[in-house]
């Protein structure tokens, strides 16, 4: 008996090691992918690996946006997968859980008290679930930024690589201060600096809310380990349920000492010493981390029917009554969201990726930031209010901070939905997403009679959307000066927002780009155009 | 708690907040946005230009400005330089050699000639290592586009790497702060060091329309070397010429092949383009601009800074008094 349990407890050593090499490989992907997979080197199809084998997005995205997403259907590896081992994108895959798993109290620590929540607060993932999955049957997509891996993506771009590229260009820059230290730098900044950070500096105005909400969900790991996997991730929820269909789950035999050695062990604290320490399969995360501290091999996974036990109500399952008022919360919450302004006319400053227009882009869009990840000049950043509460993290163009680059198609490539369609570079430059306006009473030569014409330099369109009018005025010293005045040619502009960004006036700029209309005959770049009085 | 820090928490502590404060309170060049004007007392912290620039002076039989037609890029640039007394004149063994041309976006490439030829730059590259350069950079700093896609798409580094010379991604944190001495309109601006360091500093432009300048070539290809251009436009007359007395190109060779006659500076339409097939080289940038004019329509008078830069003694503007070489191949 000893042989045997002993050589159990040594293969349950070596499938945690590859577990754990799995984690990592996982997330090193991600991050690799994150970091290197850019506008400069798109590999389509692959940047967005993770959200084809996210089953939430795939079943919401769908729902919500009333079309069948090829590209998704991937997660149905997941499901199956799920179906056969139970939650093992959790506890093997799951970036966001890899880094729980990082950040998670020493041990020494863990030994103190541990006062974990109420066994019942791991309904919330249920019940968020259900919320998420009703609100994409109204077409309304708004907490999927509780997404595990919408949530790794949009903090990693908005918050953490940012903050780490500013602390090494900081640093960079500090050590340039002094000359010896020149040529070595700049061997250093050419083989390693610049092919990770490039040369954009980082500028994202939700990086410090959206760390927060990022820090604060780590942090709950020292209440709890995995809390966020525990009680609050609604994908974890949705593989959770998959998981009670399992034929993989674990087992305690009657050798079984009572040790709690496990229960110590357990990441997601699903052994229960009141129930022979039997588990949940919709919370076991399949990590094998009990079957290996098991003193005398009593616990094992093992392939067996679903018993009738699975379908037994724990305490943190959801009854019928709460499921029927979380479907009842959700029509209501997708009802007051209709009552938000957006609704009715959208705003001027609401400025969407090129060719969101042409698709369902607030119902498919899943908040998952890869366009800002993407966009060459962070021009794509996260919007907070500007959309109304239901478009809080969905993308929008703010040319202040950078424009739309005329030779990048790349947020359509990584989108993982197709909220922002597919476009060949030589359709997105003639896809407008909006039209730029000049402010007469703050424009340089329009205000004060001094010669600039930075907008009309910037222009990146081939006939000049920004054209000239050359004429005699008097400046302020009574003297006569010509100047040139920026005027837009509708027909020509496609809302780049090149003018916007390179507008010299401090603050905000004198150009502005407002969102697409297409009151007037706007074609933006328009190749039917012609035009009389292009000839500078 | 009764528990008093350990040592090492102390230290790592420390450690931390050293660190955190040395990379938050240090200076950062892009913090400082708004342009220095004279008012403004200079900074005590900026560089003094060291290397005050050669002048280069041509002997009795070498050309002031040469200028060469004809259909091969290579072979013209080649005479052109040739004709200056060839690349010996301002190469020295080892030396470090910065070669800027104009790569201004990565929108379109150099067909639409809105950037450098890049068979121009090239032979340029080449010329600078066989007269014994040890090392040769190409850089530009876009305003379009990320660097590194712009000499992509302009078919320059493409053309750089194959003749032996690096391309160089601009690094920000390379500008610092720089006294103008000669500064008109601005007296420091923030520079780039391995500009003003190198041992020589070549200007490829290409002559080009541009909506303010209304020709840009060599004297405005300079502020692709420095932060916040946008600023220079507001008095751009006097502070191209601002920037001409710091930086002086030892070399300048225009590049006016292709001539985009409008839409400049960045172009899109090869109807713009008119075919000049010319290549013009000085050591004088002034003149070179000066010559230059002609391809858009213009005369040297035209051109604000030309004129201020002649009258300021930074190169020569009367083009009848200076020995100018023209050949056709």
């Amino acid at each position: 008996m000893k042989p045997a349990s002993k050589s159990s407890r040594g293969q349950a050593k070596t499938i945690r090691r590859i577990r754990r090499a799995v984690q990592v490989i996982a997330l090193l992907l991600f991050f690799g992918l994150f970091i290197f997979v850019t506008y400069r080197t798109p590999i389509p199809g692959v940047s967005d690996i993770f959200y084809r084998f996210d089953p939430l997005t795939a079943i919401t995205a769908m729902l919500a946006g009333r079309v069948f997403l090829t590209g998704l259907a991937l997660s149905a590896i997941t499901v199956i997968v799920t179906l056969l081992f139970g939650r093992v994108w959790c506890g093997w895959i799951c970036p966001m859980g890899t880094t729980l798993d990082i950040f998670k109290p020493g041990k020494h620590r863990q030994k103190g008290s541990s006062n974990p929540p109420p066994e019942k607060w791991r309904m919330i993932k249920y019940l968020l679930l259900i919320f998420i999955l009703v609100s994409a049957l109204f077409g309304n997509q708004s907490l999927l930024f509780l997404d595990p891996v919408t949530m790794m993506t949009r903090t990693t771009a908005n918050a953490v690589w940012p903050a780490l590229s500013h602390g090494v260009y900081a640093a960079e820059g500090f050590l340039y201060n002094f000359d010896f230290l020149w040529d070595g730098l700049d061997v250093i900044h050419q083989a390693v600096i610049y092919p990770i950070f490039r040369d954009v500096r980082p500028v994202f105005p939700l990086a410090v809310p959206l760390f927060l909400l990022f820090a604060g969900i780590i942090a709950l790991n020292w209440w709890a380990e995995r809390f966020w996997c525990r009680y609050l991730c609604p994908l974890g929820g949705l593989l959770g349920l998959l998981s009670r269909l399992s034929p993989f789950h674990r087992e305690v035999k009657e050798t079984c000492t009572a040790c709690s050695a496990c229960v110590q062990r357990c990441p997601t604290g699903t052994i229960d010493p009141e129930r022979d320490f039997a588990s949940d399969p919709a919370e076991c995360t399949v990590c094998y981390n009990c079957i290996e501290t098991c003193p005398n091999g009593s616990a094992e996974f093992k392939w067996q029917l679903p018993k009738k036990k699975h379908g037994e109500n724990l305490v943190y399952d959801p009854s019928r009554r709460e499921v029927l008022s979380t479907i009842g919360l959700s029509a209501a919450a997708a009802a007051l969201a209709q009552v938000e302004p957006i609704t009715k006319r959208s705003p001027a400053d609401l400025i969407r990726p090129p060719g969101a227009d042409q698709v369902d882009f607030e119902a498919l869009c899943i908040r998952c930031n890869e366009c800002v990840r993407v966009c060459p000049t962070q021009g794509l950043q996260a919007s907070f209010m500007e959309g109304g509460w239901q478009n809080l993290f969905t993308p929008r163009l703010t040319p202040r901070i950078g424009y739309c680059e005329f030779n990048c198609a790349a947020c359509g490539q990584a989108c993982p939905t197709g909220a922002i369609p597919l476009l060949s570079l030589e359709e997105k430059q003639h896809t407008p997403i909006g039209l730029a306006r000049v402010d007469r009473n703050r424009c340089l030569p329009w205000a004060y009679n001094i010669d600039c014409i930075v907008c009309e330099e910037s222009c990146p369109l081939a006939d000049k959307a920004i054209r000239l009018e050359i004429l005699d005025v008097v400046n302020g010293r009574g003297d006569t000066v010509t100047i040139k005045r920026p005027y837009v040619v509708k027909e020509l502009c496609i809302g780049c927002g090149s003018c916007e960004y390179q507008c010299p006036m401090g603050g905000e700029a004198a150009i502005c780009i407002f969102a697409y209309t297409e009151a007037g005959g706007y074609a933006g770049n328009d190749p039917t155009f012609v035009d009389s009085d292009n000839q500078n | 708690m009764n528990k008093s820090m350990s040592r090492r928490e102390a230290l790592r502590w420390l450690t931390l907040t050293a660190a955190a404060s040395l990379v938050a309170c240090q200076p950062t060049n892009q913090a400082q946005n708004q342009p220095q004007s004279n008012a403004q007392p200079a900074e005590p912290v900026d560089n003094q230009p060291v290397n005050t620039p050669q002048t280069n002076t041509p002997s009795a039989d070498q050309a002031y400005l040469s200028v060469v037609h004809g259909q091969d890029p290579a072979a013209i640039t080649e005479a052109a330089v040739r004709a200056l007394g060839g690349m010996e004149r301002f190469v020295q063994n080892g030396f470090n050699v910065i070669i800027k041309p104009n790569i201004c976006t990565d929108y379109y490439s150099y067909e639409y000639g809105a950037t450098t030829n890049p068979i121009v730059v090239a032979t340029l590259v080449s010329l600078a290592l066989g007269a014994g350069a040890g090392r040769v950079r190409v850089m530009d700093y876009p305003f379009g586009g990320s660097a590194e896609s712009a000499y992509v798409v302009s078919g320059i580094a493409d053309a750089v790497q194959a003749a032996g010379g690096e391309m160089e991604v601009m690094n920000p944190a390379k500008f610092r702060s720089t006294q103008i001495p000669d500064g008109v309109s601005i007296s420091n601006w923030d520079i780039y060091q391995d500009v003003l360091d190198c041992d020589l500093f070549i200007n490829v432009p290409i002559a080009k329309q541009h909506g303010l300048a209304t020709m840009t070539a060599g004297c405005k290809n300079m502020l692709g070397v420095i932060e916040n251009r946008s600023a220079i436009h507001a008095q751009m007359g006097e502070r191209i010429p601002d920037l001409v007395s710091l930086l002086r190109p030892e070399l300048t060779v225009v590049d006016a092949i292709r001539t985009l006659m409008q839409n400049g500076p960045t172009g899109g339409s090869l109807d713009d383009v008119q075919i000049n097939n010319t290549v013009i080289a000085s050591h004088d940038v002034v003149t070179c601009d000066a010559y230059a004019t002609r391809f858009l329509g213009l005369t040297p008078a035209d051109i604000p800074y030309i004129v201020h830069a002649a009258e300021r003694g930074l190169g020569v503007m009367d083009l009848n008094s200076v020995r100018i070489d023209e050949t056709s191949l």
